[in-house]
């Protein structure tokens, strides 16, 4: 019997067989090689930052900090940085309130209405966002478009919208919200239907106020969702890119030029690859620290919610 | 049914060792407890003869097959989870019949249903096999733990704290049912629990567990009345064995034990046991710690001739009878009292031990001397053992 | 038993609502409307107009776009293919084994959902240029797993946090082997978040716009890059913009209402689950 002769070599008795020692590398390895098949470009980049990398020159040679040193001193950075700054911010402020807000009206009014809306309030985050720019665009056109004939009944005529840099950061900030606050709104209402049911039975029980059982349950059990919406609109309004490039390029002048258009001019537009890099490893900088934050408060709050939960 | 052998197994969790050595001989058809505190290793150990944890050291087998490297589906095991592990996906019944359904153990499905029946009415529960694990109470899903169990005809069943979550009155009829069961089937069963009533009424043998190593194997009176360290004899009663350090003396012709009660010298005469004597003449200790079962300590609440003053620190029911907690300085005595008593905190209370059921401890090792009439106790051991 | 104040309450609250509802919904309407219309009259007319399926025609039977959806299917349908495959075991590992560092390697793979597309797209530029995945399928697949791969990972990762280890090891002891036990006890019982996040990474790889804009020319044309042809520089072609938008957006919108049930409760990741 094999286990009997298993008996005479006691040496491999507590040796974890190979098939079990390989399975946690093999289940890993693919998303290992992907992991760092991704992250070869973020190391390049890394690398080009300090090269005079172009497309119209030959080879390139290694010049040290130039790049970033020119960055530095170049007046477009700033000027790139704030508005990358004033445009995550600015969108993602108006998408966690609204989208809070229409998740929580969404889930408080059991009616017909909002059962409709749970489903079509979706629908703007299936068009893409290139096409949802463009269709904005023939909207507020500002002879021709249907929401300059509705200001006009109020007596506004040739609002510039896009046109003018005064309220071309106001227009993109409008479109990316009609795009994105579905996100929220998906999200937050997911959170808000896997909520225990018991506290809020107690709390009954207790008879404390609306406002008292949102802010003292609702709100701390709600967290943990809340900052994974904010992480993910955060970061993804922070490098927008695709509504920018297709409402205005940027313009009008440099009044939308974040950093992200501006490493694409610089890196596509001027061919200048390696000056192009530092300031969108900036922008990630920006992003990565951000996003750790983010995550611990998240991992925080989840945390405490499960404490309220017994 | 097989005989579950476990020698010198150790494993570690990081930095922290779960198992020290821990060796078992559990017999063929026997019921077999493993009875400690929390974080003991208990459950490490149904892991390891599971096959779900592989240890590092030491080897398992069943009927002298070593099973160490052989995987939990092919151990033919029946496991009792402590939070019952059942498939959320599936109704109570599909949970049931799981393992009879698994290429292995295939059975089918008209002795399934069979099995599955008498199982569901062991456990009280033939209305609940449609339901899904989601739709149950803490107490009827545990019962579907040991029923997915019970359908199986395994090598060993490895319970693990199965009746924990099952309200009193149900705790009680369940085991006395699994007593039955177990006698019936004839089958070998290791058991985990933290309850001491459970270890002893179940148990054809107790290995008391602590901190990874193995304390001490025997029946549930061989470790009750023959503790072996203050650990085992803190751990076997309820309420807990009063222990408190005393002065052996000789005086003329007889041992006088000698301790401090609220700064009191008290004296009591050690009445003569010749196993007792020995010992003390043998070893010739400064200082023994002394183990007194609260059913051994009687009061009295007018003075009386015999027994020393010292005042109530405590009284609380413990559903049938109430204990009595006497603050004696260094220490304090729990006693056996009847509910319904009108006892004032910090009133005062007179006390009387019974010596004669004391057991001895080494006050420095903490380890078993001797007790009153150790020779009637092993003898009695052995009866039960016997049976 | 309701009162004055409650109706008041209610009422306020659907009127919210449904401000919000004409907000988010109206533009969808309009580009709809803009499908039916000829190029002369998408300016002119705001309502009343004569509606015509020749923008209908022209798209769907005259251009390419057929080729471009099935681009579209093709490297989207792939990254969210690939990344279930791969992340499925990696959320199942982030979840089950422990290693030194693995939250900073959990934080890293959903950092990659967060950096900047231009970061990554200016050196994959160079380097597909170089080893020949420039203006592929696997190319875009490839760079998809960006968007699609953090965002799976984590919701699954999730649900596998929610599935106790003994439930494992009773099926282990119930005679099952290790991959029966994955595909048959615990892929059921992550469904619902694999099913929703597979949908939202699909979308976002849908919609992508950066990527495929640098990465891909003509031999595979996504329809979000597509679309902007329809801009000609001679003349803006706004119908058949809306149709080939509206088309474009039927599979997400179709997938989602299929899976409507879930979609919602499927994404609560990071909620406490009751």
């Amino acid at each position: 019997m094999a286990e009997k002769n298993k008996n005479n070599d006691r040496s491999d008795l507590n040796k974890v067989p190979f098939s079990m020692r390989v399975r946690p590398y093999l289940i890993v390895a693919p998303s290992l090689i992907i992991t760092i098949g991704i992250m070869v470009p973020f190391m390049m980049a890394i690398w080009y930052s300090l090269t005079n990398y172009s497309f119209k020159l030959p080879s390139h040679k290694f010049i040290g900090i130039a790049n970033w040193v020119n960055m530095l001193g170049d007046a477009s950075f700033w000027g790139a940085v704030k508005i990358s700054l004033l445009y995550g911010i600015i969108t993602t402020a108006l998408e966690m309130l609204i989208g809070v807000g229409v998740a929580l009206l969404l889930n408080n009014l059991n009616n017909g209405l909002s059962k409709v809306l749970r489903v079509l309030l979706v629908f703007p985050l299936m068009i893409a966002p290139v096409t949802a720019t463009i269709v904005w665009q023939l909207m507020l056109n500002s002879s021709v478009g249907i929401v300059e004939k509705l200001l006009n009944l109020f007596g506004v005529y040739n609002f510039p919208w896009a046109a003018a840099p005064g309220t071309a950061l106001m227009t993109v900030v409008i479109i990316d919200v009609w795009i994105n606050t579905a996100f929220i709104i998906l999200l937050v209402l997911a959170g808000l239907q896997s909520l225990p049911k018991s506290p809020f039975e107690s709390a009954k029980i207790d008879g404390g106020s609306a406002w008292f059982n949102f802010t003292n349950l609702t709100l701390p059990m709600l967290k943990p969702s809340l900052y994974i919406a904010l992480l993910f609109r955060l970061m993804a309004a922070l490098q927008e890119y695709a509504v920018i490039f297709a409402l205005t390029k940027g313009g009008p002048g440099d009044s939308l030029m974040s950093l992200s258009l501006t490493a694409y001019q610089k890196g596509f537009k001027f061919q200048k690859f390696g000056a192009a890099i530092p300031f969108i490893l900036v922008l990630w900088l920006i992003i990565n620290i951000a996003a750790k934050r983010i995550v611990n408060l998240q991992r925080a709050a989840q945390k405490q919610a499960a404490g309220l939960e017994d | 049914m097989a005989r579950i052998k476990i020698e010198n197994v150790r494993k570690t969790f990081g930095k922290v060792r779960a198992l020290d050595g821990v060796t078992i001989d559990v017999k063929d058809k026997e019921f077999f407890v493993l009875f400690g505190p929390a974080g003991a290793g208990k459950t490490t150990i149904l892991n390891c003869i599971a096959g779900i944890s592989m240890p590092e050291e030491g080897m398992i087998s069943f009927d002298d097959n070593i099973m160490n490297l052989t995987d939990p589906a092919h151990r033919n095991v029946a496991m009792v989870f402590e939070n019952y592990a059942l498939y959320p996906q599936m109704t109570v019944y599909d949970n049931m019949a799981s393992a009879l359904r698994s290429k292995l153990y295939k059975t089918d499905e008209a002795e399934i249903k069979k099995r599955i029946e008498w199982a569901a009415g062991v456990m009280k529960m033939d209305n609940l096999l449609e339901r899904l694990p989601g739709q149950l109470s803490n107490g009827q899903k545990q019962r579907v733990a040991m029923g997915r169990a019970l359908v199986r005809e395994p090598n060993v069943f490895l319970m693990d704290e199965p009746l924990a979550h099952l309200d009193a009155k149900l705790r009680n009829s369940m085991r006395t049912e699994l007593k039955e069961m177990q006698e019936n089937l004839g089958s070998t069963c290791i058991y985990v629990t933290h309850d001491f009533m459970e270890a002893m009424a179940l148990g054809d043998r107790i290995a008391i567990i602590n901190k990874g190593k193995i304390v001490q194997i025997g029946t549930g009176d061989e470790i009750y009345y023959m503790p072996c360290n203050e650990f085992t004899a803190q751990l076997m009663g309820e309420p807990e064995i009063n222990i408190f350090t005393a002065r052996p003396l000789v005086g003329s012709n007889k041992y006088i034990l000698d301790f401090d009660v609220n700064g009191e010298r008290i004296s009591v005469d050690l009445p003569y046991d010749e196993g007792v004597y020995s010992k003390l003449h043998d070893l010739r200790l400064e200082n023994v710690d002394c183990g007194i079962r609260p059913q051994n300590v009687k009061y009295s609440f007018e003075p009386k001739e015999g027994y020393f003053k010292t005042t109530v620190y405590s009284y609380e029911s413990i559903g049938n009878k109430s204990v009595i907690v006497a603050e004696c300085g260094g220490f304090q005595l729990r006693m056996i009292a009847p509910n319904g008593l009108n006892v004032a905190i910090d009133s005062e209370i007179y006390i009387r031990l019974e010596i004669d059921h004391a057991m001895f401890f080494d006050a420095e090792t903490k380890d078993y001397i001797i007790r009153y009439d150790e020779a009637g106790f092993t003898a009695f051991a052995a009866s039960q053992e016997e049976k | 038993m309701k009162t004055g104040k409650q109706k008041a309450l209610n009422i306020l609250m659907n009127f919210l609502l449904l401000i919000y509802a004409v907000f988010a919904l109206f533009p969808l309407v309009w580009m709809v409307l803009i499908s039916f219309k000829s190029d002369t009259e998408v300016f002119t007319t705001t309502f009343a107009f004569h509606p015509t399926l020749s923008n209908y025609q022209e798209v769907l039977l005259r251009s390419d776009y057929g080729r471009y959806i099935l681009d579209s299917v093709i490297v989207s349908g792939g990254a969210v293919l690939v990344s279930i495959i791969v992340g499925v075991p990696a959320a199942y590992a982030l979840a089950r084994y422990s290693f030194p560092r693995k939250e900073e390697l959990a934080f890293q793979i959903l950092s990659y959902k967060f950096a900047p597309e231009i970061l990554v797209v200016l050196p994959l530029f160079m380097i597909y240029q170089k080893i020949g995945l420039y203006d592929s399928y696997l190319g875009l697949i490839w760079v998809y797993q960006l968007i699609s791969l953090p965002l799976l990972i984590w919701v699954v990762r999730g649900y596998f946090e929610d599935i106790s280890v003994e439930i494992e090891y009773a099926a282990q002891v119930d005679g099952y082997s290790w991959y029966q036990i994955f595909f048959k006890m615990l892929v059921p019982l992550i469904k619902p978040g694999l099913v929703s996040s597979a949908l939202l990474a699909f979308i976002f790889a849908w919609n992508s716009f950066t990527f495929p804009l640098i990465l891909s020319s003509n031999k595979v044309y996504p329809v979000t890059v597509a679309i902007m042809k329809y801009l000609g520089t001679d003349s803006a072609h706004y119908g058949q913009l809306a149709v080939a938008s509206t088309v474009s957006a039927l599979p997400a919108v179709i997938f989602a209402l299929c899976i409507q049930k879930h979609l919602v409760r499927g994404l609560s990741f990071g909620a406490v689950k009751g």
